[in-house]
């Protein structure tokens, strides 16, 4: 049947992401999530935060577990000076795959701590959060591999096991965007879609103006075509997102679902200020580097 | 591996899945309506997803080939996640959050926005951005919002980003910063000409006297 025929055309072959990654695979994506995080925390004044009013300051997560006593030190130019400075220590150790379960589980503890003071002056936004999962995911495995060589009975090759935490990232990654489009798709339902909801979005982000400041979006309403493209996009993008999980599958899918995010990701820098820079570094994970490089491949068992 | 299973999935033909669906009705939209709608409605897209990849050989056969503690590790790591989004929550458990950007509704017109510009001693006027001042905050509430900015942390927020402007630029220090509102018309007459936010200051803050 020929439309059965384009349809598998279309489709490609599914197969599942990241199944034949071998152990420097996973080597290379630990590297490069601690280089990414050691990289962002460099960049980072956070002892600048001492200065703000404490007022502003209303803990989340894991800090909202501590004293106001233990708040007020840790709000101290110099006891956020000495957080920076030992967290960027973890992540240099953690880089160099020493010693990795104990090293990456205090990765997670402290950029978790990170994450939760840096948001307590404002919303929980999710920026970044699927690259704390990810560290989540590379201690977790790093353990599951220690316990199961420990105790385990199965004589499967250890070599096998360097796809879970791939698997797994690319998971999480696909699962936040599914949710977000669930989440719209549900909530919102048909008005979101076709009212002028994503032109007072973008205004309101253009007009708020966050680390990036292009002042370009709230031109918005001069621009007929950019108000188009802008209710046009909304329910195109809610659509890859809802079907996001499909990139753990098809490759096919990917090589859609990557151009028309990355685009995504970059308009939304230009006409909302908002740069979502380590979901889009964790692209590069959407890509079946293993079945490229036969040097990423697991050995055969 | 892309042989189809053995096993006939159940949602395909959706026999089940309208089973669920009419059950979702039931509790989201019957008179008692316990939980809602846009709990239920996740819930059955998710249940779909995962019953998807439940009846998916390849992933089937992934799954099973995990030693245990591996198998375990997934579930509580993708467990987690689904987890955290029905807590509904983004702040306690962070970083297993409740995932939406987005969700709802907004028509307001114009577009309003609180701000702070300063005015320094060369007479520049200066926007005083937190994000930008403190590069480590990715975003702090809207400056509209009374319940998170009553009227004295305006102030001390307007004088700490002064301060912290002046570190950078001690040539040429802030002397006073106005907390104005900008609007933009969502919908402007076709005879307007560009757009360009209109400006109201709503408190004026005298740094002139700090050092």
């Amino acid at each position: 049947m020929p439309v059965a025929q384009t349809l598998r055309l279309l489709i490609g072959p599914l197969v599942l992401l990241h199944e034949q990654a071998g152990p420097r695979l996973l080597r290379l994506t630990r590297l490069g999530l601690f280089a990414l995080w050691f990289f962002k925390l460099c960049l980072d004044p956070l002892w600048r935060l001492a200065d703000l009013p404490r007022a502003l300051f209303q803990p989340i997560g894991i800090l909202s577990l501590l004293p106001q006593g233990g708040i007020d030190t840790l709000l101290q130019p110099g006891s956020l000076t000495v957080f920076l400075f030992v967290t960027l220590i973890v992540l240099a150790l953690g880089m160099t795959n020493k010693a990795f379960p104990v090293v990456s589980t205090l990765a997670a503890i402290l950029l978790t701590a990170y994450s939760c003071l840096i948001r307590g002056f404002g919303p929980a936004v999710h920026t970044d959060t699927v690259a704390l999962l990810a560290i989540y995911v590379l201690a977790g495995f790093a353990w599951a591999d220690h316990f199961q060589m420990k105790f385990g009975t199965e004589k499967k090759s250890p070599g096998a096991w360097s796809s879970y935490p791939l698997v797994t990232i690319v998971a999480l990654l696909c699962l936040s965007y599914a949710l977000v489009g669930y989440s719209r798709f549900i909530r919102g339902g048909l008005p979101v879609f076709i009212g002028d909801t994503m032109e007072v979005w973008a205004i309101d982000a253009s007009l708020r103006g966050y680390y990036f400041n292009t002042g370009i979006g709230w031109h918005i309403p001069d621009w007929p075509f950019v108000v188009f493209m802008l209710k046009a996009g909304l329910p195109a993008i809610t659509f890859f997102e809802m079907t996001s999980p499909l990139c753990l599958i098809s490759s096919h899918y990917r090589w859609i679902f990557i151009p028309v995010m990355l685009s995504f990701h970059f308009l939304s820098l230009v006409f909302m200020n908002i740069f979502f820079f380590d979901d889009m570094l964790l692209y590069l994970l959407l890509v079946d580097w293993s079945r490229r490089y036969p040097t990423l491949r697991r050995p055969p068992e | 591996m892309n042989e189809v299973s053995e096993d006939k999935p159940l949602w395909l033909p959706p026999q089940s899945v309208l089973i669920i669906a009419l059950i979702v009705g039931m509790i989201s939209f019957s008179p008692y309506a316990f939980v809602p709608f846009h709990v239920t409605g996740q819930a059955l897209l998710l249940y779909i997803v995962i019953r998807g990849f439940c009846y998916w050989p390849p992933m089937v056969q992934w799954i099973k080939s995990m030693p245990v503690f591996h198998r375990r590790m997934f579930a509580l790591l993708v467990g987690g996640m689904i987890v955290g989004h029905y807590t509904l929550d983004s702040r306690t458990f962070y970083p297993y959050v409740s995932w939406f950007i987005f969700p709802t509704v907004r028509e307001e017109d114009p577009v309003t926005c609180r701000q702070f510009i300063a005015t320094t001693a060369s007479g520049k006027k200066v926007r005083l951005l937190v994000e930008q001042l403190f590069p480590s905050i990715v975003q702090i509430y809207p400056l509209d919002d009374p319940k998170h900015y009553p009227d004295k942390l305006t102030g001390d927020l307007a004088r700490s980003l002064a301060a912290a402007y002046n570190k950078q630029h001690p040539g040429d220090p802030v002397r006073g910063v106005d907390f104005v509102v900008m609007a933009v018309d969502l919908h402007p007459p076709a005879s307007a000409s560009p757009t360009k936010p209109s400006c109201q200051l709503l408190k004026r803050y005298d740094f002139s006297s700090d050092r």
